[in-house]
């Protein structure tokens, strides 16, 4: 309702409008009444903020030029600006997206990668969140039951902007914000965006049965399972896991049965889960099924999955996606205030609340193909545009926040095939391929013209990425490397590649170790729980020598420096939360990533190896090589500003004052 | 059976007709309220109102008993064990009435399940048509066809499931309209309705069967399917229909007792029926 409308509503018409509403309320209509975003005052200012993760800026200014981003071109046109984007370090999505949600490095939010460890056990953790059961319990034959709750809790230090926002009276909408899993506390709307795990906690499992062989490479924090299943007179019977199931002792997976009907000639089949059947050929896609898992006659969680029927015969393949907390009934947070989540699933129907949908473990597995794999990550991207189209109708005040996962994880997928010197690339592959990246750009042109539309002169629009890409041609075994250089040391030298979760670490002659994708951290005493460097110069020098010596690491098949630069966390961060920060951070040259298996305590023989995935693409390099993007309707002040400069900016749109840890300086005109 | 749905499902059909346009909770009101009404009369008329009402009178004097004379033990419960006598005489007083009132109560819930029960598809909405053979009948060898009104296509080859002895259909609603589904069975033909779009308030009827006296009765909306076929039903599989009220879904059902429990108690006074 518009001021003047508010103005104009006589008494009449207020009695009216009430009587209207408790009918409607009564008759059932309370389900169409939607939270309002929170605000003290009507904000004068209006500002959209496309977040593009992983757009980088050299395509995107590349394809401008060709004329396929009509709509960055408009803006550019219209007296827009852009700039490339100071990522973080490291630039990993968890990283960059902390630095921009509260305008400070990782000295600050205490985000350093997507893994920590404990020091005391060595054991790997997520760094975003941590998950604990009800801490007192008590046991009745099988039964565990909880006297408390359990937690979830987001480990992302410093307030996010929305909340200084929300404390001044500016409303704001942020959809799907990376690392805000779980929602912090704000009476603002915001939807978790990465980092929302799946129904089993992992950051996506998806489930294949067949009646072939198939081996499923596990990944830290997700992947899938293959499950062996028998057609016996043309049907199935098969169970799909849940989450674990904490209220029995044995803590089993809870699981729910469901049978598949094939036809004897026709490649189609009836699939029966749970009360619901629906049919599917062979290629087709299920659209969202519910799934409700009991844990207990009183306790049950709630998920909903997509069913990929991939072939009936001569094998049988059935794909199931991650099951996806069921946003009319999740499990644990996912929105603020909660009733948000619940108000778009009446909208919307099911839809993705997974923090990153696209299932790459799925395509690395070749358990889907690159068409099967596009086809899941399109229906990710209609759906976003639907929902933007739907805030962007209902926005008229303060801030919009609206985030689209589909470029980094595509450019994850696909970079293989724009690069000939890639170990994984096809050319046949790259005939049918080759343009994914360039029409997901596209795509994203497509969300900014939407947006573009909507603004008005008023309405300040930014588009940003946290991070550019580069090709991920060769894996850095960090961990073999600091065996082979002395830095680590093993009980049993001659398993080493075994090794995994350093359970093969003799700690007490170890003085580094390499954890998460960028993180070399110092044996140290008193920190460490077997530590053996002493802290202060033994540790500093320490720190110095290793860091050379990566600096001056040139890969033999090459020539080319692996890392370009091995950051001194103390001297590179600002901020007071460095206690869990590592001790040395790789900022990896054009081409070069950690390897797939170092990141966990592994030990493959060589220290450089080809990639050879279709997890092809990365962000691994060193923030100078890897900025991000940042375009808007307005000039940009700084010639360099980075991703906490963003930051602040938003609150200076609004004439809010920046708090005092926040490092960001205004970057718009 | 089929003149007696015919005659409620007329009158159920005359009754919503006007609320087709808006919300079901105005057709179930009214619905409710023409309930209770019809109870009421049908109580007023086949119970013994002065046994229920002496039966009433008993309970409230041995409540009061036993309110009065609490601390004798042998009183109270003396009281307790006249209270209990007097309950089972009101029970018995509802015997007939109930046994009377299910009758019409069984047919008109069934009737307005085909309103309340099921919501028609939508344009663009999928679903699935069943078809369930006689046990003897093997869908391999089946000559069976199903033909589509022009506002539904089939987006599925059938599924032939021997072991179910069944087919399936997956169809999809293409525009609004009521049409019929043809199932061609070698030389015969059966017909099931199809209902797309509609009102708000939209009756459809989700299957039609050739089986038992009770099936007829539970799912009135068609005429039973013919002899001579190895189909004993056809089923459409229409979305659920839940009614919201305050943000929370409540099933039609318990809407519909609810309300015309409360209007029966509101207006016993009015008819002078004791219950």
């Amino acid at each position: 309702m518009s001021e003047y409308q508010r103005a104009s509503l006589t008494r009449r018409d207020f009695l009216k409008a009430g009587v209207a509403a408790s009918a409607v309320v009564g008759l059932g209509g309370a389900a169409r009444l939607t939270p309002k975003v929170y605000g003290r005052a009507r904000a004068t200012k209006k500002m959209i903020v496309l977040g593009l993760d992983g757009m980088d800026p050299v395509l995107t200014r590349r394809w401008i030029d060709e004329g396929r981003l009509p709509a960055f071109r408009k803006l550019l046109e219209q007296g827009g600006d852009f700039r490339p984007l100071a990522t973080s370090l490291p630039p990993q999505t968890p990283v960059a997206w902390s630095n921009f949600i509260t305008g400070m490095d990782p000295g600050g939010h205490a985000i350093f990668d997507f893994f920590n460890r404990d020091p005391k056990t060595y054991v790997p953790v997520f760094s975003a969140t941590e998950t604990s059961g009800g801490s007192k319990t008590i046991r009745i034959g099988k039964n565990v039951i909880p006297l408390s709750a359990g937690q979830v809790r987001n480990l992302r230090k410093g307030r996010a902007f929305w909340q200084i926002l929300e404390d001044a009276g500016v409303p704001a909408t942020v959809f799907k914000m990376p690392s805000n899993y779980p929602p912090v506390e704000s009476k603002q709307r915001t939807l978790a965006g990465m980092n929302t795990p799946d129904l089993k906690g992992s950051y996506g499992m998806f489930s294949y049965f067949t009646n072939e062989t198939k081996a499923i490479t596990q990944e830290a924090g997700g992947g899938g399972h293959a499950y062996d299943v028998f057609v016996i007179g043309n049907r199935v019977e098969a169970e799909l896991k849940g989450p674990v199931n904490t209220f029995r002792t044995d803590a089993p997976e809870a699981a729910v049965p469901f049978q598949v009907f094939i036809d004897p000639e026709n490649a189609a089949a009836k699939i029966v889960l749970q009360g619901q059947e629906f049919v599917l050929r062979q290629g087709e896609w299920s659209g969202w099924k519910r799934v409700r898992f009991n844990l207990i006659p009183t306790q049950s969680v709630h998920g909903i999955c997509l069913f990929y029927l991939k072939e009936v015969r001569p094998k049988f393949k059935l794909y199931v996606s991650p099951i996806h907390m069921d946003p009319a009934r999740p499990a644990l947070p996912i929105s603020t205030p909660e009733s948000y989540a619940r108000e778009l699933e009446r909208r919307f129907g099911p839809f993705f609340t997974k923090g990153l949908p696209a299932d790459t473990s799925a395509l690395d597995n070749g358990v889907l193909d690159e068409e099967e794999f596009l086809t899941l990550d399109n229906m990710v991207y209609e759906e976003s545009m639907a929902m933007l189209e739907y805030e962007l109708g209902r926005f008229d005040e303060g801030l919009l926040f609206y985030y689209f996962s589909n470029a980094d994880q595509r450019q994850h997928m696909f970079w293989r095939l724009i690069d000939p010197g890639h170990p994984a690339y096809d050319e046949k592959l790259a005939a049918r391929f080759g343009d994914v990246i360039a029409r997901t750009y596209g795509e994203m042109d497509k969300a900014l013209d939407r947006t573009l539309r909507k603004a008005d002169r008023d309405t300040v629009v930014l588009v940003m990425s946290d991070h550019g890409f580069n090709t991920f041609r060769r894996g850095f075994n960090l961990n073999t490397w600091l065996l082979q250089n002395g830095y680590h040391r093993l009980q049993r030298p001659w398993k080493q590649e075994e090794s995994s979760f350093f359970d093969n670490t003799d700690w007490s002659k170890t003085r580094a170790y390499g954890m998460g994708l960028s993180c070399l951290y110092i044996n140290e005493q008193g920190r460490e729980g077997q530590g053996t460097v002493a802290p202060g110069p033994d540790k500093d020098n320490l720190v110095l020598e290793i860091a050379r010596k990566l600096e001056a690491l040139t890969d033999p098949m090459t020539g080319e420096r692996v890392v370009l630069k091995a950051f001194v966390s103390k001297d590179a961060y600002r901020g007071k939360n460095l206690e869990m920060a590592p001790d040395i951070v790789l900022g990896f040259n054009r081409g070069y990533r950690i390897s797939w298996q170092s990141p966990l305590g592994g030990f493959p023989k060589e220290i450089l190896e080809d990639n050879t995935q279709k997890w092809s693409g990365d962000h691994m390099s060193a923030p100078d090589v890897l900025p991000g993007i940042a375009f808007a309707n307005r000039k940009f002040t700084a010639e360099a500003p980075a991703l906490h400069d963003l930051t602040a900016s938003v609150l200076g749109v609004f004439g809010v004052e920046k708090p005092e840890d926040m490092i960001g300086r205004n970057a718009l005109e | 059976m089929h003149i007696v749905n015919l005659v409620v499902g007329r009158a159920v059909d005359l009754v919503l007709w006007p609320f087709r346009g808006l919300s079901p909770w105005f057709g179930l009101v009214v619905v409710s309220l023409l309930t209770a009404l019809l109870m009421l009369e049908v109580y007023k008329l086949t119970s013994n109102q002065a046994a229920i009402r002496r039966a009433k009178d008993r309970i409230k004097a041995h409540l009061l008993e036993m309110r009065l004379y609490k601390d004798n033990m042998r009183v109270t419960l003396g009281a307790q064990a006249g209270i209990l006598k007097s309950n089972l005489a009101y029970m018995a007083a509802n015997l007939k009435p109930l046994a009377v009132m299910i009758v019409p109560l069984v047919l008109i819930l069934a009737r307005l399940s085909l309103w309340f029960d099921r919501a028609p598809l939508r344009p663009g909405e999928e679903t699935l048509v069943k078809v369930e053979l006689a046990a003897s009948a093997d869908p391999l060898s089946l000559d069976l066809r199903l033909e589509l009104p022009p506002a539904v296509e089939a987006t599925a080859p059938a599924v032939r499931i021997p072991d179910e002895h069944e087919v399936v259909w997956r169809i999809r609603a293409l525009a609004e309209g009521r049409g019929r589904l043809l199932l061609r069975a070698g030389d015969r033909t059966i017909e099931k309705t199809v209902t797309v779009g509609g009102g708000p308030l939209t009756s459809v009827s989700a299957l039609a069967s050739r089986g038992s006296f009770v099936r007829r009765i539970l799912y009135p909306g068609e005429p039973p399917l013919p002899g001579g076929t190895p189909v004993r039903t056809v089923e459409v599989l229409y979305p659920a229909r839940r009614l919201a009220a305050f943000g929370v879904g409540v099933h039609w059902l318990v809407a519909y007792l609810v309300l015309s429990i409360a209007f029966g108690f509101a207006l016993k006074g009015v008819f002078k029926v004791e219950i």
